[in-house]
C-alpha cells in the first residue's frame, strides 16, 4: 500500500508543483483569508456588539468599502485555494503518513484548515445569494465559528512549515543557477525501491506505465510560469465579473455576480420584500404612525407631521453583508430632530423596531454616535421619490457606515435607550 | 532557543488559542442539533476535492500532454490554462443558475441571466484562446522558418 502510495505521489509531481510555488501561492491565499478574517470580524460586531464598542460613522463607505473586500476577497479565494491545493496535492500520497508527532500536528491541522476554508468559502458564496435550504447549519454562526478554526489552523501550519517558508520565501534562494527550484532535502523513504503492487490482473502496473509514458514537461520553466499566469488570470477574470456588485466602475463587467447596480424598485437593490416581510397591509395602513418613546415620554408621528419636521437631503449607500452595495439619495428628518421632540438625552442610544413578522432584525439597536450624526435620517423619500413599499414605507432608517440589515425598514417604533 | 522556533511556538499557541475560541462560539451559538450538518459538510469537502477534482484534473493534464505530443509545450499550457478559468467560473456561476431556477424570495437576488451570460463567457474565452494560440503559432513558425534558413545558409 505505502508502495502504491509512493507510486502515486511520483505521477503527481509537476514542475508547477514546487515548494517555491506552495509558498507563493500559500501566501496570497493567507493574504485573502486575513482580509477576509477581519473584514467579517468587523461586520459581526457591528451587527452585534459587545456593550460599550464605538463604530466609526466615517468616511460614510467604511463598511460599503470593507465588506466589497470580502465578498470579492472571498471570490478570490476560489481559483487561490484550488492552486494551493493543487501545488501541495502529491503531498496528499505521503508515505508513511505519518512519521513523527509534529508531522501529526501538521497534517491534522492542514487537513482542518483545508476542510474548513472549503467549506467557509462555499456557504459564504451561497450566502450572497440565499440558499440556506442547501445546509442543515445557520449560516451566520458556522461562518463564523469557522473562521477562527480557519485562522488557528493557518498560524499552526505556518509554524509547522515556517523553515521551509523562509527558505523558499525570496526567489533569489529558492532557484539553483539553471533556474531550478532547489530540492528541500526530503529523504527518499525505503518504499520506493520495492516493486509495485499488483492488483487483480495487473491493472495498477499498466495504469502506471500508461502515466510513465505520458512525456514530462520538457521546460519546467513555461510550466511554472505557465501555472502562475493562469492562477493570476483566473483571479482576474472572477474578480472582473463580479465584483461590479460592490465597485461600481467594475459595473460594466458584473455578469456574474448575484446583484446588479440599478435593478430593483426605484432602481436600487432590494433584499427583504414587504412581501417576505409579511408588511404589505400594515405599512399601507392609512393609520401608521411612528411612536417615539424617551422614558415616560411618548408621541406619535403621521408620514404628514413627519415630512413637516425640518427635511435633508443626504447621499448614502446601502451596503450589504453579502457585499453589494449602491449609493442613493434619501430625504427625510434628522433622527437626532425625532428623538429631540420626545426630550431624548444627547448621547442616547436608539432602539428601532419594525413592522416586519419573523425576523431577527425586526428590532435592531443604534449606538450614540450614529444617532447624532447629521447623515442618519428617518428617510421618507429615495431617490426623489416616495420610498417603495420594499424599500420600507412610509419610513426607514438610513445612517453613514452601517450595514443594510441594520437600516431597519417600515419603522414603527423608536425607544431611545 | 532560535529566533525561527521562538516563532513556530508564538504561532502554535496563537492558533490554538484562536481554535479554543472558534470551539467556544461553537457551543455558544450553534445549536448541538446542527453539528452533524457541519461535519457532514467538512467531511464532504475533503471527498469531493480530493477524491474528485484534483483527480478528474490530474487526469485532464495527463491525457492533455499526451494528446499533444508533437503539440509546442506553450500552446498546451494555454489550453490548460484556459479550461481552469472555465472550470472556476463555472463552479462559481452554476449554483446560481440552479437557486435562479428554484427561484429567490426578492427580484434583486440574482437579477442576470447567468446562463446566456456563462455561454457568453464560454465564447468570449473560447475565442481569445484561439486567438492567442495562433499568435504563438506564427511565432514558433517564423522562428522555426529563420532556423531552417540559417541551417540552409
Amino acid at each position: 500500500m505505502q508502495r502504491l502510495m509512493y507510486a502515486f505521489r511520483q505521477a503527481l509531481l509537476a514542475p508547477s508543483r514546487n515548494t517555491r510555488t506552495a509558498v507563493v501561492i500559500g501566501r496570497l491565499l493567507g493574504s485573502a483569508f486575513i482580509i477576509c478574517f477581519v473584514t467579517g470580524i468587523y461586520s459581526h460586531f457591528i451587527q452585534d456588539p459587545i456593550p460599550g464598542m464605538v463604530f466609526l460613522t466615517r468616511p460614510i463607505w467604511l463598511y460599503q468599502v470593507s465588506q466589497g473586500i470580502h465578498i470579492t476577497a472571498g471570490i478570490l479565494c476560489f481559483p487561490l485555494i484550488f492552486a494551493k491545493l493543487y501545488s501541495v496535492f502529491p503531498r496528499l500520497f505521503q508515505t508513511p503518513p505519518i512519521t513523527s508527532f509534529g508531522n501529526f500536528l501538521e497534517r491534522a491541522s492542514i487537513t482542518l484548515f483545508v476542510s474548513s476554508s472549503l467549506v467557509e468559502i462555499v456557504i459564504g458564496l451561497l450566502n450572497t445569494f440565499q440558499w440556506y435550504a442547501l445546509f442543515a447549519f445557520p449560516f451566520r454562526q458556522t461562518h463564523f465559528t469557522l473562521s477562527f478554526i480557519i485562522i488557528g489552523s493557518l498560524a499552526i501550519h505556518i509554524a509547522c512549515k515556517l523553515p521551509l517558508i523562509t527558505r523558499y520565501w525570496t526567489k533569489k534562494a529558492s532557484y539553483d543557477e539553471d533556474g531550478e527550484v532547489k530540492p528541500t532535502g526530503e529523504p527518499v523513504p525505503a518504499v520506493a525501491r520495492l516493486p509495485l503492487p499488483d492488483v487483480g490482473i495487473g491493472y495498477t502496473s499498466r495504469i502506471f506505465a500508461w502515466i510513465d509514458k505520458v512525456p514530462e514537461p520538457k521546460q519546467p520553466k513555461v510550466s511554472r510560469r505557465a501555472f502562475m499566469t493562469t492562477i493570476a488570470a483566473t483571479g482576474a477574470t472572477v474578480v472582473a465579473l463580479t465584483a461590479g456588485q460592490s465597485f461600481r466602475f467594475l459595473d460594466f463587467a458584473n455578469i456574474f455576480a448575484p446583484r446588479k447596480n440599478n435593478t430593483g424598485p426605484t432602481g436600487l437593490p432590494v433584499n427583504r420584500t414587504a412581501h417576505a416581510a409579511k408588511v404589505l397591509d400594515s405599512a399601507m395602513s392609512p393609520d401608521w404612525k411612528l411612536t417615539v418613546v424617551s422614558g415616560s415620554t411618548t408621541k406619535s408621528f403621521s408620514r404628514k407631521e413627519l415630512e413637516a419636521l425640518p427635511q435633508y437631503l443626504v447621499a448614502l449607500p446601502i451596503a450589504c453583508v453579502e457585499g453589494w452595495s449602491q449609493m442613493a439619495n434619501w430625504k427625510g428628518p434628522r433622527l437626532k430632530d425625532v428623538m429631540r421632540e420626545v426630550g431624548a438625552p444627547q448621547g442616547a442610544g436608539v432602539r428601532a423596531i419594525s413592522l416586519e413578522q419573523g425576523s431577527s432584525y425586526a428590532k435592531t439597536e443604534m449606538e450614540p454616535e450614529f444617532v447624532r450624526d447629521d447623515l442618519t435620517l428617518v428617510a421618507l423619500e429615495l431617490n426623489g421619490e416616495v420610498l417603495d413599499i420594499d424599500h420600507g414605507y412610509p419610513a426607514r432608517m438610513i445612517a453613514p457606515a452601517r450595514p443594510g440589515v441594520l437600516q431597519t425598514k417600515w419603522l414603527s417604533r423608536l425607544e431611545s435607550i | 532557543m532560535t529566533r525561527i522556533r521562538r516563532w513556530q511556538l508564538g504561532l502554535i499557541l496563537f492558533g490554538i488559542a484562536l481554535l479554543g475560541i472558534g470551539v467556544f462560539v461553537l457551543f455558544q451559538e450553534v445549536n448541538p442539533k446542527r453539528y452533524i450538518g457541519i461535519l457532514t459538510w467538512l467531511v464532504a469537502a475533503l471527498v469531493i476535492h480530493d477524491g474528485i477534482i484534483a483527480p478528474a484534473v490530474f487526469a485532464v493534464s495527463l491525457a492533455s500532454r499526451k494528446l499533444g505530443r508533437r503539440v509546442p509545450q506553450v500552446i498546451i499550457a494555454i489550453v490548460q490554462g484556459a479550461l481552469v478559468i472555465g472550470g472556476v467560473v463555472t463552479l462559481i456561476v452554476v449554483p446560481e443558475i440552479l437557486k435562479k431556477s428554484i427561484g429567490t424570495l426578492s427580484s434583486s437576488i440574482l437579477p442576470q441571466n447567468y446562463l446566456l451570460n456563462l455561454f457568453l463567457f464560454y465564447g468570449v474565452l473560447v475565442i481569445a484562446t484561439a486567438a492567442i494560440v495562433v499568435g504563438y503559432y506564427r511565432r514558433f513558425a517564423r522562428r522555426a522558418n529563420v532556423r531552417s534558413s540559417e541551417v540552409h545558409d
